[in-house]
């Protein structure tokens, strides 16, 4: 089933009078389940197209459909609630709160959505587990490695049931057991739980797992394969 | 769960945040210890004008307070006091002549207001016999008729007990009439303006003096129990003093009842000035709380919380960290000030002039509840106002942009 379909997107940034084509003509659309990597020089556009599925950024002109809602018309404020429902993010610096603990940073998503105390904890507690925390759920973001810490950015991607979860460069800065370990989890949570990974990324182990590789180029597609 | 954020938040940066901490605690302990010293020389002040000056409540004859003329006087007053004195509100009535007289001294001359008293019904209603300085309280020792004078008059006419003076006013019958009177006892108050025009004879000798007849007063002076009810008290008064005016403190000395309303407002604009110092180091603070903060920030909004939390987290952290600050300063200022309640601060150093305006110098602190709750409401304000604009700064983050911050 489609659950992304973008059609002739651009974005063009205006920066000293000159307009950078960041994103040009771009159309693709993206299965439920999939297991994607978006992949390209820096500075070809992959983040600013991961930014605008994500409701992060505006495009310039074409569309981005998701589960048939334009996400580009919708108001602020409905597209941050559509966020929070819909998607799931994964940073590349983690982007925890480091005032609260691993279970608290998992919770806080789920808090915003207004669920109870005792769905948030179950769900807190399985996702953690999930990713090889269980044990872990009471430190805060400063005990853990850096591994440690993005597996907690993926539970807590993961709390909100999202349609999708978008994750910019997540292993750029892990070692390469944390980066090993961590795709292990999230292409088991990709078989199991059917959950969509769409990433950007330039990373060739992060490629070597995805079952789809998007390439892109000065903002246009120039390969798509599936594997 | 934000709350929680919002109250970690505050701690995250200890060192800043005790030093905002200090500074707004340290703030607003001088400025409730300042209101209180205010407060408690206002009360100081009043009490004085109460108990030694004015009473509670005074009745005269109609339009006799224009110009304190001799023959505008309450006839039947030693009747009317004793019933004022029997209403339940009343502690103690006493009746007074006035006389505005010209007086002659060996070493100078002057003029000033005479008070024809019954020093044991005075003594229930105004404190004068207890502010004997030298002397006695009108006892009678020689064959001339005793006199009270203040410590500045005595002064100012090189007076001392047992000295003569000669007190010159018009009568009844529009007559000028001289007597002599020898100094009794000099009186100090904290007011130097009253002890220098008041002086205090016997009521006999004063009617006598003025060629009065008959039971007949020019004022009738009273102390309520609770001085709360005087605006009560005076309708009760009123009906039982038919034609003659009856008016409280306030209305006799409106100065005085501006100075308290004022005093409020005096209070309220000193602690905004304090906090509105205040306000500056915690904008800074919250500026730099939210800088610091970008790319979690920018986290926050990328996840879902929407612009409205978001400005709702960065209150709330402000309102903290104020409120933190705010109650350890209205905590600290209140033990000053109880302490300060019992033990007087001496503030003699500067009596000429405070005295001068009937200041006391010594004052006891004095603070109301309320005054403490509507500082506590006013710390929170500025709480919530210092934080519009690190807040507004935190919404206009692009959450793309903020959370790939360095």
């Amino acid at each position: 089933m489609k659950i992304i379909e973008i059609k002739n997107l651009h974005k063009i940034y205006n920066s000293d009078s000159v307009a950078v084509h960041a994103v040009n003509g771009i159309d693709v659309s993206f299965e439920e389940g999939e297991f994607t990597a978006i992949v390209g020089p820096s500075g070809s556009g992959k983040t600013t197209l991961l930014n605008i599925i994500g409701g992060l950024d505006d495009a310039t002109e074409g569309s981005v459909e998701i589960e048939g809602i334009k996400i580009n018309e919708l108001s602020a404020r409905k597209l941050t609630d559509f966020r929070m429902k819909n998607i799931g993010f994964v940073f590349q610096a983690y982007n925890l709160i480091p005032v609260l603990t691993a279970k608290e940073n998992v919770e806080f998503i789920m808090h915003l959505q207004g669920r109870n105390k005792a769905d948030r904890e179950a769900r807190t507690s399985e996702l953690l587990k999930a990713v090889g925390l269980g044990e872990m759920m009471d430190r805060r973001p400063s005990k853990l490695s850096g591994g440690q810490q993005q597996r907690v950015a993926v539970a807590r991607a993961l709390a909100s049931k999202p349609k999708f979860v978008l994750a910019d460069e997540p292993t750029a800065n892990l070692d390469s057991h944390s980066t090993e370990n961590l795709l292990d989890i999230m292409e088991q949570l990709n078989k199991e739980e059917k959950i969509t990974f769409i990433f950007s990324t330039h990373d060739q182990r992060v490629v070597n797992k995805a079952r789809r590789v998007i390439t892109i180029e000065d903002g246009k597609i120039i390969s798509d394969i599936s594997k | 769960m934000i709350l929680s954020i919002a109250w970690r938040n505050v701690w995250r940066n200890k060192v800043r945040s005790i030093i905002m901490i200090v500074a707004i605690a340290l703030g607003l302990t001088a400025g409730v210890f300042a209101t209180a010293f205010m407060l408690g020389a206002v009360e100081s002040r009043i009490e004085s004008a109460t108990r030694t000056e004015l009473a509670h409540l005074q009745v005269h004859a109609p339009r006799f307070m224009d110009n304190n003329e001799t023959g505008l006087f309450i006839s039947n007053a030693g009747e009317l006091t004793q019933k004022i004195n029997q209403l339940a509100e009343v502690d103690a009535a006493c009746y007074r002549l006035i006389a505005e007289p010209f007086i002659m001294a060996a070493h100078g001359t002057g003029g000033g207001k005479m008070l024809g008293i019954v020093p044991e019904m005075e003594k229930e209603v105004t404190n004068i016999s207890q502010k004997l300085v030298d002397g006695t309280y009108l006892e009678k020792n020689s064959r001339m008729p005793p006199v009270l004078i203040g410590e500045k008059l005595a002064k100012k006419l090189k007076l001392k007990v047992g000295s003569k003076l000669n007190v010159q006013m018009v009568d009844m019958n529009g007559d000028l009439s001289s007597k002599g009177y020898r100094v009794s006892g000099i009186y100090r108050t904290v007011n130097t303006g009253f002890d220098e025009t008041n002086l205090f004879v016997l009521y006999d000798d004063l009617k006598k003096q003025l060629g009065l007849h008959g039971d007949v007063a020019h004022e009738i002076a009273m102390i309520c129990d609770d001085a709360n009810t005087v605006d009560d008290v005076k309708t009760k008064v009123q009906q039982l003093a038919g034609n003659d005016d009856v008016k409280t403190w306030k209305e006799i000395s409106p100065e005085m009842s501006i100075l308290t309303e004022s005093m409020d407002q005096y209070m309220y604009i000193f602690i905004l000035i304090i906090l509105l110092g205040l306000c500056f180091g915690i904008v800074n603070t919250m500026l730099m709380a939210v800088l610091e903060r970008t790319k979690e920030i920018g986290m926050l909004m990328a996840v879902g919380m929407n612009k409205r939390k978001v400005f709702g987290m960065i209150m709330l952290e402000s309102v903290m960290l104020t409120l933190t600050g705010g109650l350890l300063g209205v905590l600290t200022g209140s033990l000053i000030t109880r302490y300060f309640e019992t033990r007087p601060i001496d503030v003699s150093a500067f009596s000429e002039g405070l005295e001068k305006y009937g200041y006391a110098t010594k004052v006891y602190t004095a603070l109301q509840p309320n005054t403490l709750v509507i500082i506590t409401i006013l710390v929170i304000l500025t709480g919530i106002i210092s934080a519009v604009y690190p807040a507004r700064k935190a919404l206009k983050l692009n959450p793309a942009e903020a959370t790939r911050t360095e």
